[in-house]
This record gives C-alpha cells, sequence and structure tokens, in this order.
C-alpha cells in the first residue's frame, strides 16, 4: 500500500475565509448596560465582578437563550443557566453552565476530493468556549465586598487530514483523519466591589490573574491559542436622580464602556449602552438597547447587541485578518456578532434583600406614665426609612418595647419611590405595667420596618426610651391633666360620701346651681381636711395622684389642683387649669382651678354681683358659661378665701395683665 | 373755708397724679365704691384713691369727679365727670396704647372660642354624666337684673364722652355679654360701632354695623344709617 498524504498547509489558507459562530454575554442586563463591573446585582454578571454576587437575595437561578439576527444563524438557542446561593447574610457562591459562551471558526476547506460515495475535504474548526464558572464573594461591611472566580476555558482545533491511499483496484483512494488538538486553563478573576453610598458603586475586577493550565496545544498551532494577559477594569455605578443609573467602565484592554439604565416604574427598566474599542474602526464599536421587567420574584430581560463595522462582524472573516492576539474576552471582540439575547430569573428561598432601611430613630421624649395612653394616638418618635430597591415599595414601621407593650404598634403604610424617604411617626400602645414604674427606668425599643410581603422585617433598628417614674410630670399643664382621676374608687367614694352628709342641704338647691353648690360643699369640707405642704423632694415635677393626696392629706398646688379637679370631675362638674409663667420668671410658675358651673352668662349674678368673681368662657358644650376661680393653695382657708383669691389672680392677671392675650396665662380644659 | 377745701384738693390731687393714680376729686350724693372681687360697695369721699381693679357706681342723684392722670408726658390729666346712675370699672378709664387695644380684641376671640387642650384622643372621664335635658335647670334662676346692666352701659358712654372709646367698646360688649337683652338694643349697639369706629377699628366697626343689619324692629332710617355708615367706612 503506498501512502500518500496530503497536509493542507497554513500558507494555503491565509487567503481563505473563515466562518465564525459565537456567543458570549451571558446577561441580557449586562448587554444592555454594558458598563457592569460595578453594576451586576444577580448571579448572572459574576463574570464582570464576582464581588457583585454579594447583591443576590437566596437563591438565585436563570436561564438564558440567544439568537443571531442575519438569517444564517437565525434561531434561538440555549445559551446557559446560572445558580447562585447567598448564605449566612454575607457570603454567596454562584456556579455558571454556559456551553454558549463560545467562540467557533470554521476555515473552509483547500482541498476537496471526490472519490467513492462521499466527498472528502480538509476542513479546520476552532473552537473556543467558557463552559464553567464558578464565583464566590464575601461582604465585609455593608460598602465592601470582595469576589473571586473561576473560569474553564477550552481552546480546540479540530483539522481533517486526507490520505490517498493506493488500492489495488482503486489507484488512489482518498481517506480522511480527524485530529482533535485541545487546550485547557482555569482562569481565576478577583475583584471588589465598593458601595460608599447608597447612589454610587465602584467595581474593580482583574481577569486571568492567575492560570492553572491543563493540556496545551503544539506548537505549530500556537498561532490560535488565545491571549492569556491579566485584563483590569474599572467601572462605576451611580445614580443621579430616582429612577436614573449612568454606568461607565474602562479597561486595559482597550475597551471603553458607557451605558445607562432608566426605571420609569412599575418594574420596568430600559438600558442602553455604547462600546468604543480600541483598535476597532470605527471606535464607537457597538451599541446595545436593552428592556427588563420584574415583578417580586421573576425577572425577565431582552437586549439588542449591535456592532457598527458590518464586515468585521458579519461572520466571516479573511484568514489573513484573523488574529486569535486579539481575542481578550470572549464576551467582546472582533469576531462577535450581532445578537438578541432573553433571559428570565427567579429568585427563591426565605433570605430576601431588604427592600427599606431604617436611617435614623428619634424619640421625642420620656413617658410619663400617668399619660402613657397618649402615645396611642401621640407620636413618641419618629424613624426616617428608605427605599433601597429599584421599585415602589409600601413599607410599614412597627415599635415594641418589651415588657411594656403587649404587642408591637405598627405604623400607617407609606409608599416610597426607589431611593425615596419618609419620616414615619411612631405610636406605641403601652400596657398597664408603665403605671407601675416607680423610678425613671431606661429600656430598648424595637423598630422594624417592613416592605416585603411575607417576610417579618426588612430592617430593624433599636432605640432607648425613658420611662419617668409614675408620679414624675414634665411640667406641663396639658400634662397635668392626666393625673386627674375622677373614676377613682376612693376618689369617687370621698365625694359621695360629703354629698350623701349634705344631702338634705343639696335637696333644696334648683338644678341650674346644683354644680356651684356641690362644688362649694366639696372643696369647703375638704378644705378642713387638707393642708398645703411642698413637694417631699422639693421638684416641681413631682405630682401626686388624687388618691395620694387624700390619704396623705396635703400636698402642693399641684397635687391640691388635680386633687380638687377629680373631686369636682367626679360630681360632673368641668374643670379646667389656669397656667401662669410669669414672663421674666418662668420659675415662678403656678397653677389653679377653674369650674364650670354650667351657669349661662346672663344667671352671672346667681354667684355673684361683681363679675369679676367670675369668668365667662365656652366649655365643651361651646356655650359660654360662668366659670369660678379657685386658688388651691388658700383652699384650706375654705371656699369664699379660695375664689376670692383666684379671682383676684385672675383679675390681675388676664384681665388686666393680658397674659391670656400675651401668652403667658394659657386655660387647660381638663374634661 | 370752701376755697382752702379746693385747694387742700387739689393739692392732694396733684401729688396723687404725680403718682400716676386715679383720685376721687368731687362727690356729690350717693356715690360708692367696689374694691377689686369683692361684693361689698363703700362711699366714696373726695381724695379718695382709685385701683385699677376697683368699680365705682353713681346713684341717681350722685354725681363724681375723677382724676385721670395723663397717658403720657405729651398730654394733660383729665378730669372725668361720672352724672347719676353710671357704673365704671376703674380699669377702664384709661387710653389702651395700640397694642393693649390689639391684645384685648385677641382676647376677645380667645375668650370666645374658648382653649381646647390638645387633640389626643384621650379625655379624662367625668364620673358623672347626666343623659337629656335638665328640666329644673336655668329657668328656675332670676337673670342679672338689668338696671345693673343699664348703669354699666351709662358707664361706657360716660368713656365714650371722655375719649376712652376702646375701652368704651369692649366694655359695652362685655355687658352684652351678661344682659343679652341690652345688645338688642339699636342705641346701644350704635355707641359700640362708633366707639370702634373712633378708636380706628374700620374693619371692627364695619362687622358692627353690618351686624347691626341683623337686629329686630330696625326702623328704615336706622338701616340707612347702618348703611350710609357703613358706606363711608368703605371708602
Amino acid at each position: 500500500m503506498t501512502r500518500c498524504h496530503a497536509t493542507a498547509l497554513l500558507a494555503g489558507l491565509l487567503m481563505q475565509a473563515v466562518t465564525i459562530h459565537g456567543q458570549s454575554f451571558m446577561d441580557p442586563r449586562a448587554i444592555g448596560i454594558g458598563a457592569f463591573t460595578a453594576a451586576g446585582k444577580d448571579s448572572r454578571g459574576f463574570a464582570w465582578n464576582p464581588a457583585s454576587l454579594v447583591q443576590i437575595r437566596d437563591w438565585d437561578f436563570s436561564v438564558t437563550t440567544y439568537t443571531g439576527v442575519a438569517a444564517e444563524n437565525a434561531g434561538f438557542a440555549f445559551h446557559g443557566l446560572t445558580l447562585g446561593k447567598r448564605f449566612l447574610g454575607s457570603e454567596a457562591v454562584a456556579v455558571e453552565y454556559a456551553p454558549g459562551t463560545q467562540l467557533h471558526l470554521v476555515v473552509p476547506p483547500t482541498l476537496t476530493v471526490s472519490g467513492g460515495n462521499t466527498p472528502v475535504s480538509n476542513d479546520r474548526e476552532i473552537k473556543y468556549d467558557e463552559p464553567g464558572s464558578v464565583g464566590y464573594a464575601h461582604r465585609f461591611s455593608k460598602s465592601l465586598a470582595l469576589g473571586i472566580a473561576g473560569r474553564y476555558r477550552r481552546e480546540r482545533v479540530t483539522d481533517t487530514r486526507i490520505t490517498l491511499v493506493q488500492r489495488d483496484s482503486i489507484p488512489l483512494f482518498p481517506v480522511s483523519i480527524t485530529q482533535s488538538l485541545e487546550s485547557s486553563t482555569w482562569f481565576a478573576d478577583v475583584a471588589l466591589l465598593w458601595m460608599p453610598r447608597e447612589d454610587l458603586s465602584v467595581g474593580v475586577s482583574g481577569r486571568n490573574l492567575l492560570r492553572f493550565a491543563g493540556a496545551s496545544l503544539p506548537d505549530s498551532l500556537e498561532w490560535y491559542a488565545l491571549p492569556k494577559t491579566a485584563i483590569a477594569s474599572l467601572g462605576a455605578w451611580y445614580q443621579p436622580v430616582t429612577g436614573l443609573h449612568l454606568a461607565g467602565q474602562i479597561s486595559t484592554n482597550g475597551t471603553t464602556i458607557l451605558g445607562h439604565e432608566w426605571s420609569p416604574g412599575l418594574g420596568l427598566s430600559l438600558r442602553n449602552a455604547l462600546f468604543v474599542v480600541r483598535g476597532e474602526s470605527p471606535a464607537l464599536a457597538a451599541f446595545s438597547v436593552g428592556i427588563g421587567w420584574s415583578y417580586e420574584f421573576l425577572d425577565v430581560g431582552a437586549s439588542y447587541l449591535r456592532f457598527t463595522n458590518r464586515e468585521r462582524h458579519s461572520g466571516v472573516v479573511s484568514l489573513a485578518e484573523f488574529d486569535a492576539k486579539e481575542i481578550h474576552s470572549l464576551d467582546l471582540n472582533p469576531y462577535v456578532r450581532d445578537r438578541i439575547s432573553l433571559s428570565v430569573r427567579a429568585i427563591f428561598g426565605n433570605m430576601r434583600e431588604s427592600l427599606a432601611r431604617i436611617e435614623g430613630v428619634e424619640m421625642f421624649g420620656a413617658v410619663y406614665p400617668s399619660s402613657f395612653e397618649t402615645f396611642a394616638y401621640r407620636p413618641i418618635g419618629k424613624a426616617r426609612i428608605r427605599n433601597i430597591s429599584e421599585k415602589p415599595i409600601d413599607a410599614r414601621v412597627s415599635f415594641f418595647v418589651e415588657k411594656f407593650m403587649d404587642a408591637p404598634t405598627e405604623s400607617r403604610s407609606v409608599t416610597l419611590a426607589p431611593g425615596g424617604t419618609a419620616e414615619v411617626e411612631l405610636t406605641a400602645v403601652f400596657n398597664e405595667r408603665v403605671r407601675a414604674v416607680a423610678k425613671m427606668t431606661i429600656r430598648e425599643a424595637n423598630i422594624l420596618v417592613t416592605a416585603t410581603p411575607a417576610e417579618t422585617f426588612d430592617d430593624r433598628a433599636n432605640a432607648p426610651v425613658l420611662f419617668r417614674g409614675r408620679n414624675e410630670w414634665d411640667g406641663k399643664a396639658e400634662s397635668l391633666r392626666f393625673f386627674v382621676t375622677p373614676d377613682d374608687p376612693d376618689v369617687l367614694k370621698s365625694s359621695r360620701d360629703i354629698l350623701l352628709q349634705q344631702r338634705e342641704a343639696l335637696g333644696s338647691v334648683g338644678a341650674g346651681m346644683e354644680p356651684f353648690v356641690k362644688s362649694r360643699v366639696l372643696i369647703n369640707d375638704f378644705s378642713g381636711k387638707l393642708m398645703y405642704v411642698s413637694d417631699p423632694k422639693l421638684s416641681a415635677d413631682y405630682v401626686q395622684y388624687p388618691s395620694e393626696t387624700l390619704k396623705v392629706r396635703g400636698g402642693d398646688c399641684d397635687d391640691m389642683t388635680v386633687c380638687f379637679a377629680s373631686l369636682l370631675g367626679s360630681v360632673g362638674v368641668a374643670t379646667a387649669f389656669v397656667d401662669i409663667i410669669p414672663p421674666g420668671s418662668p420659675g415662678d410658675s403656678h397653677i389653679y382651678l377653674l369650674f364650670d358651673t354650667g351657669l349661662d352668662a346672663r344667671y352671672g349674678a346667681s354667684v355673684s354681683e361683681n363679675p369679676k368673681r367670675y369668668v365667662l368662657r365656652k366649655g365643651k358644650s361651646g356655650r359660654e358659661t360662668v366659670w369660678i376661680p379657685i386658688e388651691t393653695t388658700v383652699i384650706v382657708r375654705g371656699f369664699d378665701e379660695a375664689w376670692t383669691a383666684g379671682a383676684q389672680q385672675y383679675f390681675e392677671e388676664v384681665e388686666l395683665g393680658l397674659g391670656l392675650a400675651r401668652g403667658w396665662v394659657r386655660i387647660v380644659d381638663v374634661n | 373755708m370752701k376755697t382752702v377745701a379746693i385747694a387742700m384738693l387739689i393739692f392732694l390731687g396733684m401729688a396723687t397724679l404725680s403718682g400716676g393714680q386715679i383720685v376721687v376729686q368731687k362727690v356729690q350724693g350717693d356715690v360708692q365704691l367696689r374694691q377689686g372681687v369683692t361684693e361689698v360697695w363703700h362711699r366714696v369721699a373726695p381724695g379718695d384713691i382709685l385701683k385699677p381693679d376697683d368699680t365705682m357706681k353713681t346713684g341717681p342723684k350722685g354725681t363724681a369727679v375723677i382724676l385721670v392722670p395723663a397717658a403720657s408726658p405729651q398730654k394733660s390729666s383729665k378730669r372725668v365727670t361720672l352724672p347719676p346712675d353710671v357704673m365704671v370699672d376703674i380699669s377702664d378709664v384709661r387710653e389702651l396704647s395700640q397694642e393693649e387695644l390689639m391684645l384685648k380684641l385677641a382676647m376677645e376671640k380667645v375668650r370666645s372660642s374658648s382653649y381646647q387642650p390638645t387633640n389626643d384622643g384621650l379625655n379624662i372621664p367625668n364620673a358623672s354624666v347626666v343623659h337629656g335635658t335638665n328640666k329644673s335647670g336655668e329657668t328656675a334662676l332670676p337673670e342679672n337684673e338689668i338696671a345693673v346692666g343699664i348703669l354699666q352701659l351709662n358707664g361706657t358712654r360716660v368713656l365714650f364722652e371722655n375719649g376712652f372709646y376702646p375701652t368704651c367698646a369692649l366694655k359695652a360688649m362685655e355687658v352684652f355679654r351678661l344682659f343679652p337683652a341690652l345688645g338688642e338694643r339699636f342705641g346701644n349697639r350704635l355707641l359700640v360701632a362708633e366707639a370702634l369706629e373712633r378708636a380706628r377699628l374700620k374693619g371692627e366697626a364695619l362687622n358692627e354695623y353690618g351686624a347691626m343689619l341683623k337686629l329686630s324692629g330696625l326702623t328704615p332710617a336706622q338701616e340707612s344709617l347702618l348703611h350710609e355708615r357703613m358706606g363711608q367706612l368703605r371708602k
């Protein structure tokens, strides 16, 4: 057997056109934005920056498909899938299976031999692919993360050689022998992601920093080997206004990419990018547009990448022009063609990304046991919350203090635009245990913000809450109201006992005068039983409850005012505090009592022919009635003296001094 | 003797005027004084010093002259004659500064609206609650004696005639609250409106004239007068 070897020479091939099939970008969002080093947020983008894996929530799964746009390469094909997982809060891993990440060149035959039933040709195919990658990321803090990735690359050259075999019957018979030569290498990438502000991220990545080579191509085929030089990229992701992100990236391989993403709402995102590549003609090598839509755990995206040099990226290149050393990346190189990519991503699991964050909590003041109920309506503090997601959210803030609350109180829902902030007032429904606080106590409050459906909370914060002792008072007349307890059994019993003793005398009083006469009876009776004494600790902020004043039979002006307001209130008489804070000497502040006789102004003479002894004012009924001022500090001398002193004081301070109009006298209705 | 007494009175008056106090110069017939918030009336004698919280009244045949110190060095003291049947609060016998006047008017508004505590959603309960109308209530009580109200309104006229327009108007309004029937009288209300007008409280005067149009039983002449006054104020 004579054997002739006919080998296609490389020199002969140089004039041939090479057909290229390729696909690389795995993520339509990445294609749409282009500059993706600092913009990744899920498992699909870790090829650009593995540190971006820290942005994934829990399980993250995606499938990508693609199609060419030219007639000869149209038709969707499977590109790959990724699976990512975040764990321990600050760690994340991902794997990528991407049979579609490849570049396939076919060098047409220089020799075709027809013989037998099948023609034989000496094709050469070169295939580069990166079918698998793994990534890992660690978050050091809220603003800094590190990522590493390993990419497996294969470079395969397949030659078909034709051998002419001499046979007895057939002079020369062509026999084809196919030979594949392959190299494989693991590349290691390292990257950082820095997020100094809510609206800014900066990414740095180093590709091909380490190589772990397996089999390699023979020297004769080294011409087809891809460059293995390290490439550094620096990218930024900036949000100038709510809903708009700008991206930029430069790489040491001469690629500059600018892009943006606009999220107008309803989960939609529109993207656009420009790719400038050094050495390409024109320099603006490509542009892309993309669209995305996300809802809850689902995210779909599509992108279109178009190259400006139609000849270069036509899928056919002369072998003379082909240079494997230009292929620094399978993602973007002179031989990639226009394409459309589609991807679907789903998020699973319980550990979800927070949609809202608490930026600060401010407590308005202490909780006074006497008025703790007011915090059910009046804010105890406020929390500043921010929407840190990219879609509008409805957020609620809850407030809870263990032991003093039975359940958290929750604010009304607040709608926040992406990046938007709001101050939410916190209310608290405390339980009766607060009343038992004897001395000042500090407790920690838990504040939670919840924006994610079915999640317990998205962020939490703590704030100290100061609980004052049960007898402490903040010095405001409005708060003194809450020491008034007309329904206290001790108060009720005391007032009822006195009125029962005077039953016969009271029976002859007309109903119109009843409140006045009852009040006079009560005050006269108790004036003999109580005495004026200062606070036990010389503090103006200490107020006794009426039952305590009745028990110890004395108190200062606050205690007496509160006690008599309670006694009168227990028999249905409306009262008010006259709060005096003299201008220039606020330390001499004073408080005394007004009670409503219920008499219309035109019957004022029934209580006194001197109008200076009473006050005409509108009560709760809206009717102008006669109110009697009572100076409680002299109440021990009886009703008439307390009335005279109160009326004189009121006339001087309000009518002559114009204190009410000037604001240093205030009247605070108790009931 | 009489000349000596008058000279002494004048001397006394001047001496007290230097202290800025109101002094009784002359008393004839039944003139009484009520101090502060007491309910007892005392007879008044020439030379008595009056305090701002005092109230003075004259009987059917009583008259008195009081000397009111000048409100400022540029002005002279004022001699005010109280005719028979008037009641005057001494605190009203003074010229209010513009600030005091505005504060007084503000206080009227405060009084009419009444102070209510912050709406914190909580109310201190009243242990006794009465449902329904009190059938034996105020109707059994006598209304304030209208004669007292008339005395006070006469007093406001004295204030008006002596140029104390703001206090005249404010006092009259107070009297109307205590004696609603007097507030229905055209002449009394006209006095208030004119006092407001003289006090250069154009808006308040206009409001008062407008409110008077709602009085029942106005004659065409009275209505015409009110429209004329309102027209003049609007110019």
